[in-house]
């Protein structure tokens, strides 16, 4: 049986030009639904409606960055399973294990290549359901 | 009709365009930041505004296609990073560095709006 396909993608960024081009790679090139926001407050208002099955989180963003976003979008029972990748132009030694920690599937640093970055997250997506898998979840 | 692959490629033409049109304003924001923080150099929140901006750059540059921008906004970033911990760091040499890295940043966008302008500009994908 087939891994069940990465469909629905809540992306948080608060640089618009970069939010827009991710949108639309993911939309155009990954056929992904992406509910694209620029704050946390904006992602609580619509994470019940929308469901994300993955959040894709930018780390520094002003008032509330991507863990502290990541910790209250899962405080919401509409998000409460959905893993997170996080997105950053900075990864400082130790940032990997202490996103790890806290249950960020992956980082994907900036810059990345914006006509991949659709099959870098299925790719993290697979590898976080094999893994499931094996765990027996 | 034209497949998604090429529906990209014209939005990432477009919007790699009015990165670099924008790019002027967002160098004049940012050094008019540099400035106002310059006068209260111990002020945190001013600080971290500025980084966040230049932290921006680092990301957006390379992403439509300006590495060069990227490149200088780090070397900003980093003396700004230094500054982050400790704003008492904050001498009269470290402050020409930042200067320095201010103008060489401009100094790249200016570049890159020319020949854009010029029609010499060309970014790829990544």
């Amino acid at each position: 049986m087939s891994e069940p396909t990465l469909s629905r993608i809540l992306y948080v960024e608060d640089d618009a030009d970069i939010r827009e081009i991710v949108r639309m790679s993911l939309e155009k090139l990954g056929q992904f639904q992406v509910a694209a926001c620029d704050s946390c407050a904006a992602a609580l208002s619509l994470v019940d409606e929308f469901s994300p099955e993955l959040l894709l989180l930018d780390v520094m963003m002003p008032e509330v960055d991507g863990p502290a976003t990541m910790r209250l979008l899962r405080e919401r029972a509409s998000a409460e399973s959905a893993p997170a990748i996080f997105i950053t132009a900075k990864v400082e030694a130790g940032d990997m294990q202490r996103y790890r920690k806290i249950g960020v599937l992956d980082v994907i640093v900036k810059p990345f290549d914006i006509v991949k970055l659709p099959g870098q997250i299925e790719q993290i997506w697979q590898r976080h359901r094999s893994s499931l898998n094996d765990n027996g979840g | 009709m034209i497949t998604a692959d090429e529906e990209f490629a014209q939005e990432f033409a477009r919007l790699s365009a009015a990165f670099v049109a924008k790019l002027p304003l967002k160098i004049e924001v940012l050094s008019d930041d540099l400035v106002a923080w310059l006068l209260v150099p111990r002020d945190k929140a001013m600080l971290d505004r500025l980084s966040h901006e230049v932290h921006q750059l680092i990301g957006a540059g390379s992403t439509f296609g300006c590495s060069g921008i990227s490149d200088a906004a780090r070397v900003l970033e980093q003396f700004l990073a230094e500054l982050r911990g400790d704003v008492s760091n904050a001498s009269a040499s470290v402050i020409d560095q930042i200067e320095a890295a201010m103008e060489a940043l401009r100094g790249e966008a200016d570049r890159i709006y020319a020949e854009s302008a010029r029609g010499g500009h060309r970014r790829s994908q990544t």
